[in-house]
């Protein structure tokens, strides 16, 4: 906005959600001209600590090559990385209109919603998995070097994070499943842009399906069975929905239709097991923080409750009950 | 006993927070936090009743399980795996007084382990698997009643 002047910020509050960052609403009023606009804004800031340690700028590029890709994201408007001008990085964009959920697709919605809200998850996982990482400027995103990576490094990577955030505990089961997910390498057949937390609850929606997909600071590049195995992972929906949004079997056959790629059983039955120890790994992260008062966000400390269902899904995966 | 006790005091804060707090806070996200602070009080004070149960549960189910597996003899806790070593240590630790609890559990994690790479025998694996099972119930029976609803 080169002639833009006289911006105002309006109606600035805190929001609940995307807990890796500080989150706020504005709308952003400016003259250009003669003419006042008005333009509504989300304002995204570092934490002083929380669920993930990420990095803003690798986000705000994931977010803008999606939007030039066509994909449905925010746009993204504006990154700041010089910590005086707010006290920590942040990047701005346009708030879009919906509704979000915290987890399972909401049960109360009308099944027309549900309907097109699951074709359209699927079908912006498609676009999103069909883009090609290097036309897409995303090779800072650090391409693995062959089709073995990718699962060793996202096994690794989770693994490192639960060393350094146990605070000295052990976890029989998550011991076990980072043990198993080291001597049960997968080997993917591409490597895709991984949105990294694809799934229920993070996106925006209205009765028209899809609006925005949000809280891309996991995205990597990897497996396409990653993004698919977390989204249809218990956690996020039970009573055999997958995230909610339709029972699991047939949210892989609408899968393999929108992707026309075969759903790798043995690979996704990987993901999920990394999927469950990743869950939990964040969650005793946001417990690590909460306990050495790096957040005070009052939801942190809530985060235990969540791994007896994790531990659950791992012990049955691993054959441990 | 003094009063309040510490579950009075607990209650009563969640009513400071909803009767006192809650009506001066006009941002949405200052109330989401006191609503998280009420529940997680909520669990505090539930937890702070079946806590010390939940422990004494846990390393009771430590030790026996432990002892069985002592009682299996070396011919199922294969030295290979690393087993017998964390038998011994986990022994050792049940032993003190009080148990050391953090170094059964990482005699539990390496038995764990051996049983979700197959290997333990089945002997081995019966009695871990039973632990777990009984370990996963507790946990669930301590933090599931607390769980938010989303």
């Amino acid at each position: 906005m080169p002639h833009a002047r006289e911006h105002r910020v309006m109606g600035l509050k805190r929001i609940s959600g995307g807990s890796s960052r500080e989150t706020y609403a504005f709308d952003l009023e400016w003259s250009e001209g003669t003419e006042t606009h008005t333009r509504p804004m989300i304002g995204r800031r570092d934490p002083t600590g929380g669920l993930l340690k990420s990095d803003r700028e690798r986000e705000f590029k994931v977010i803008a090559a999606m939007h030039r890709a066509g994909l449905k994201v925010p746009e993204p408007l504006y990154l700041e990385l010089d910590a005086s001008v707010m006290d920590r990085p942040f990047f701005i964009m346009h708030r879009a209109h919906g509704q979000t959920g915290m987890g399972a697709f909401p049960a109360a919605e009308p099944e027309s919603t549900r309907a097109k809200v699951a074709d359209d998850f699927l079908g912006e996982l498609a676009r999103l998995q069909a883009l090609d990482y290097r036309e897409s400027g995303l090779e800072i995103l650090g391409p693995p070097k062959n089709l073995e990576d990718p699962a060793r490094i996202q096994a690794a990577h989770w693994n490192e994070i639960y060393e350094r955030d146990r605070m000295g505990e052990h976890y029989p089961i998550l011991d076990a499943a980072f043990a198993w997910l080291k001597a049960n390498p997968v080997v993917t057949d591409r490597i895709v842009i991984v949105h990294g937390d694809y799934r229920s609850g993070n996106y925006l929606y209205d009765e028209n399906g899809i609006i925005a997909m949000l809280d891309w600071e996991m995205a990597h590049l990897g497996d396409p069975m990653e993004d698919l195995g977390w989204a249809s992972m218990m956690f996020w929906g039970r009573d055999g929905m997958a995230g909610g949004l339709m029972e699991r079997e047939a949210f892989y056959r609408l899968y393999e239709q929108k992707t026309g790629n075969r759903v790798d059983r043995e690979r996704l039955f990987f993901y999920q097991v990394l999927g469950n120890a990743k869950m939990a790994v964040i969650c005793l992260t946001g417990i690590r923080d909460f306990v050495e008062r790096r957040t005070s966000d009052a939801v942190m400390p809530f985060l235990e409750l969540l791994l007896p269902a994790l531990f659950e899904d791992l012990a049955n995966q691993l054959r441990l009950v | 006993m003094l009063r309040p006790t510490l579950n009075e005091l607990l209650s009563g804060m969640q009513r400071t927070i909803m009767e006192a707090l809650m009506p001066e806070l006009t941002s949405p996200y200052a109330q989401g936090q006191a609503m998280s602070a009420i529940g997680m009080l909520a669990h505090a004070a539930a937890v702070l009743e079946s806590a010390p149960t939940y422990d004494a549960a846990e390393i009771k189910d430590l030790r026996a399980t432990f002892a069985a597996l002592k009682r299996l003899g070396d011919k199922h806790v294969s030295k290979k795996s690393g087993l017998r070593g964390a038998l011994a240590r986990a022994t050792r630790a049940s032993a003190k007084t009080p148990p050391d609890w953090r170094a059964m559990e990482t005699a539990m994690a390496a038995f764990a382990t051996a049983v979700a790479l197959g290997h333990a025998d089945d002997s081995v694996a019966r009695h871990v698997r039973g632990y777990i099972r009984r370990n996963l119930e507790r946990s669930r029976n301590l933090l599931g009643a607390s769980l938010p609803s989303a």
